[in-house]
């Protein structure tokens, strides 16, 4: 295991505490964000582009994002209401 | 249940499941060890069997093609099951703006804020298509070239905004491409059956080893899943933006929405 790989390896379980830790909703999107940007340079250090690459747009893009738009929508009904 | 009663049922869990996660941690393979024989097969074997480099591209679409099938198809269902879902609750119909918190300022997009996301996702787009169309060769294929292609109609948003957005991205053709991506699978699969092979056997020409259309049905395959995999995704993350947009007939005040 190389020292690059330990690292990311620690990097990648600060994140996905750093999603447990955070209460708010917005604030944990973004921690949901860093840790799908992470996860895929993981994938790419231990050496798998290919997985990388799905991680990189399903982890840190579309997921964090359907969340946003469901807290959005959330947010306007609250005020209509 | 109380917090304290949690706390002990997980202390009691750890406890007693810790030997039995202490058996199968020191049994594990070290890091980095390769044990898998089938990938070793796989090596050995598929370079001159189907002229072809990525290995996984050739598991995924030729050699386990039923399996990845069977993936395609759930996501057809998927993107099938969450369009029904919420254009059931919301209507087909499109609006001019996105719904917007009362009493929030919007601020205008910059020029530069515009100009840099058209750069940037055409020049994902074809980074999409790039990777889609190397999938055989170099890592990657038809589903990442596919989840970058649909990042990179994301990106527009950004730069557009709602209504330009909506304008230029359309449903109807994402789920045209959706939907022949997956037949076109299902055909490949087919159609050795009517000359009587196998099903899914590859029956094209194979092509020059690394040439980037060597690999004879796979081909058609990787292009297939990359179709399916652009349209299914952009086609829900554009049912969800939908559910951003403003209403088209404005409620008054006071009379609910």
């Amino acid at each position: 295991m190389s020292w690059l790989t330990g690292i990311m390896l620690v990097v990648a379980a600060g994140a996905g505490v750093l999603v447990v830790l955070s209460r708010d909703p917005k604030r944990q999107l973004f921690a949901l964000f860093a840790n799908g940007l992470v996860l895929s340079l993981l994938f790419f250090v231990l050496q798998a582009p290919d997985v990388a690459l799905s991680e990189i747009v399903v982890g840190a893009v579309v997921v964090p994002l359907l969340f946003l738009v469901a807290l959005a929508a959330i947010a306007v009904a609250k005020v209509r209401e | 249940m109380r917090a304290r009663w949690r706390a002990a049922g997980l202390a009691v869990s750890t406890v007693a499941l810790l030997p039995a996660a202490w058996s199968v941690i020191v049994a594990m393979p070290s890091f980095g060890e390769h044990v898998s024989p089938y990938g070793a097969a796989v090596n050995a074997v598929v370079p001159a069997a189907r002229h072809v480099s990525n290995m996984v591209a050739a598991v995924n679409f030729d050699l386990r093609g039923l399996d990845t099938l069977g993936e395609e198809s759930m996501l057809l269902c998927a993107v099938t099951g969450t369009v029904v879902l919420l254009r059931g609750a919301r209507g087909e119909e499109t609006s001019g703006s996105a719904i917007r918190l009362p009493g929030r300022a919007i601020a205008q997009r910059s020029d530069a804020t515009i100009l840099i996301c058209r750069f940037a996702a055409t020049l994902l787009f074809f980074f999409g298509v790039y990777v889609a169309l190397h999938g055989l060769v170099t890592p990657g294929g038809g589903f990442q070239g596919g989840v970058v292609i649909a990042s990179a109609l994301l990106l527009l948003y950004l730069g557009e905004g709602y209504a330009h957005w909506r304008s230029i991205v359309r449903g109807r053709v994402l789920s045209v491409l959706e939907g022949a991506g997956a037949l076109l699978f299902v055909l490949v699969g087919l159609i050795p059956l009517a000359f009587g092979k196998a099903a899914f056997q590859n029956i094209l020409p194979l092509g020059t080893f690394r040439d980037l259309y060597a690999g004879g049905t796979m081909v058609v395959v990787n292009a297939a899943v990359a179709c399916a995999v652009a349209g299914g995704f952009t086609l829900i993350l554009l049912e969800f933006m939908e559910e951003t947009r403003a209403p088209e007939t404005e409620t008054e005040p006071g009379e609910g929405g």
